[in-house]
């Protein structure tokens, strides 16, 4: 479970979140919808304190932080709850894949490095990576390495999995078979919620149980799939689909 | 005057075991130059990188006197100026042996170009990393030790290289300062046989064998950790 109350983040005297609030059950799979610098990505990104928010709230699961007065060990707690998919994959370089896999396992969970293998030989076989264990992230293409990312991420068990345009650095050929992923996992995981920003407008469509459409810093609308693709309130949801994927609106 | 008079094999092979006597200590301004001015370079790094107040600044100006400022005139300013300093709060230093200053000369000098390249290095690791290694709930240092260093120590080694092979020929000038390296006991057979091209052909064969052996070494580490190079599997 994750309910975000009227966050904000400004960069300097730029407003990028401007009051977000948002409720996702367990289980619960959402797409973030909005135009490029509209604050997707510094959503998720406060979401996993990478980014510090200014103000507002934070419920993951039992744990409740609010903004304005978080310590160390709040941050840390968070990040333990959460996994982070990046765009642009962020796997240590200096890591094979398996070695990518075990760093959270071992390191932060303090998980015997036996056993830690051994979750992250499960979770690369999942991902059709067996062959690949030992391989540095140099070593593979693209959509492997999203895939070990996403490994990562499930291995650590979080409550909460952010991806943030999980494809949008991949070959046209490798983006339907890393979608197909996430979509397997999406209709798997029923005690993990999935957050996931993409421009993937079938997909989105295809995997979500909530869309979320985001402008200029605030969520504009919010709803099932159907209500947001074929029956949009807001003029600017209109514009925004009729622009990015006139062929689905039009459905 | 015949041409054995300038220049003899015999010579040149007799005195070989007289100047490799000096390279113990030439390799031990090498070791504690580059070991102790590396950990000193690291500390001076990370203060630079985490912008500590004033003791930033010191340090930028540290930096730019060793960067601008001949290393013989290091040695110098080290072997006359610190007794004179430290005497100002009453300690004696002048019976020290020579060697000791000019090992702080050296270790000083190294730190200060030792930590712009770590200070470089590691501000190359792309930022990514680090969010990455947050995002799987690692610590500030557990992050630093295990992610960052290690790829910016990869990113490092062909500076590392150059600057090792810098510091062991820079090594040669100690000798004006009295220490009797390789270069000062050449400089002492050349006063005492009045032969002097011999002992620094000795010595300018030793350099050359050091040098490539320790290029050699760096080609082989650059090698060894080649992971981010390697582009393959596409
Ligand atoms: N670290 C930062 N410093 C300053 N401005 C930033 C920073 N990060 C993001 N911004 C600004 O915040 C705004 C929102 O950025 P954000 O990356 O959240 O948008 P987005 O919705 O993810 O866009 P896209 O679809 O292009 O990824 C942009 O105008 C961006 O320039
Ligand atoms: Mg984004």
């Amino acid at each position: 479970m994750l309910e975000i109350k009227n966050i904000k983040k400004s960069f300097g005297n730029k407003q990028v979140l401007k009051d977000v609030s948002l409720s996702v059950q367990t289980g619960e799979v959402i797409v973030i919808l909005g135009p490029s610098g509209s604050g997707k990505t510094t959503l998720l990104r406060c979401i996993n304190f990478l980014e510090r928010a200014d103000g507002g709230e934070l419920t993951i699961s039992d744990k409740t932080v609010n903004f304005t007065k978080v310590h160390k060990k709040d941050i840390f707690e968070i990040r333990q709850k959460t996994a982070f998919v990046f765009q642009n994959y962020n796997l240590f370089n200096n890591k094979t894949a398996i070695g990518n896999v075990m760093e959270g396992l071992v390191v932060a969970r303090k998980i015997p490095k036996s056993k830690a293998a051994e979750i992250a030989k499960h979770h690369l076989d999942e991902m059709g990576l067996a062959d690949k264990y030992d391989c540095f992230p140099s070593q593979l293409s693209g959509g492997q390495q999203q895939r070990v990312a996403i490994a990562r991420a499930l291995a650590l068990n979080p409550d909460v999995i952010l991806f943030d345009e999980p494809t949008s650095a991949l070959d046209p050929e490798l983006i339907g078979e890393t979608l197909g992923i996430i979509k397997k996992i999406a209709s798997a995981q029923n005690n993990t919620t999935i957050i996931i920003v993409t421009h993937e407008m079938s997909f989105a469509q295809g995997v979500a149980h909530k869309v979320v459409f985001m402008d200029d810093g605030f969520v504009v609308e919010e709803g099932s799939p159907d209500d947001i693709f074929l029956r949009p309130k807001k003029e600017r949801t209109k514009q925004f689909l009729s622009r990015i994927s006139p062929i689905e609106y039009n459905i | 005057m015949n041409f054995n008079d300038l220049f003899s094999f015999e010579r040149l092979i007799e005195n070989m075991p007289n100047v490799l006597a000096g390279l113990p200590v030439t390799l031990s301004i090498v070791v504690c130059a580059f070991f102790i001015g590396g950990l000193l370079g690291f500390g001076i790094a990370i203060i630079r990188i985490r912008h500590i107040k004033i003791l930033e600044q010191l340090i930028i100006v540290y930096i730019s006197f060793m960067r601008c400022t001949p290393l013989i005139v290091q040695l110098f300013v080290v072997y006359f100026g610190l007794p004179l300093l430290v005497g100002l709060v009453g300690i004696d230093i002048n019976r020290w042996d020579k060697l000791i200053f000019v090992l702080i000369a050296y270790i000083l000098n190294e730190a200060a170009f030792l930590s712009e390249l770590i200070r470089s290095s590691i501000l190359a690791v792309p930022a990514g990393q680090t969010e990455a290694a947050y995002s799987i709930g690692l610590s500030n240092i557990q992050t630093y030790f295990r992610i960052i260093i290690p790829q910016a120590g990869r990113i490092a080694i062909p500076g590392l290289s150059v600057q090792i092979i810098n510091l062991f020929q820079g090594t040669s000038l100690a000798f004006l300062m009295g220490v009797l390296d390789m270069m000062g006991r050449a400089s002492a057979i050349g006063v005492n046989t009045y032969h002097v091209i011999e002992a620094y052909l000795d010595v300018a064969i030793i350099f050359i064998i050091i040098s490539i052996c320790l290029e050699r070494f760096f080609i082989y580490l650059n090698k060894k950790y080649s992971y981010s190079l390697i582009k393959g599997g596409y």
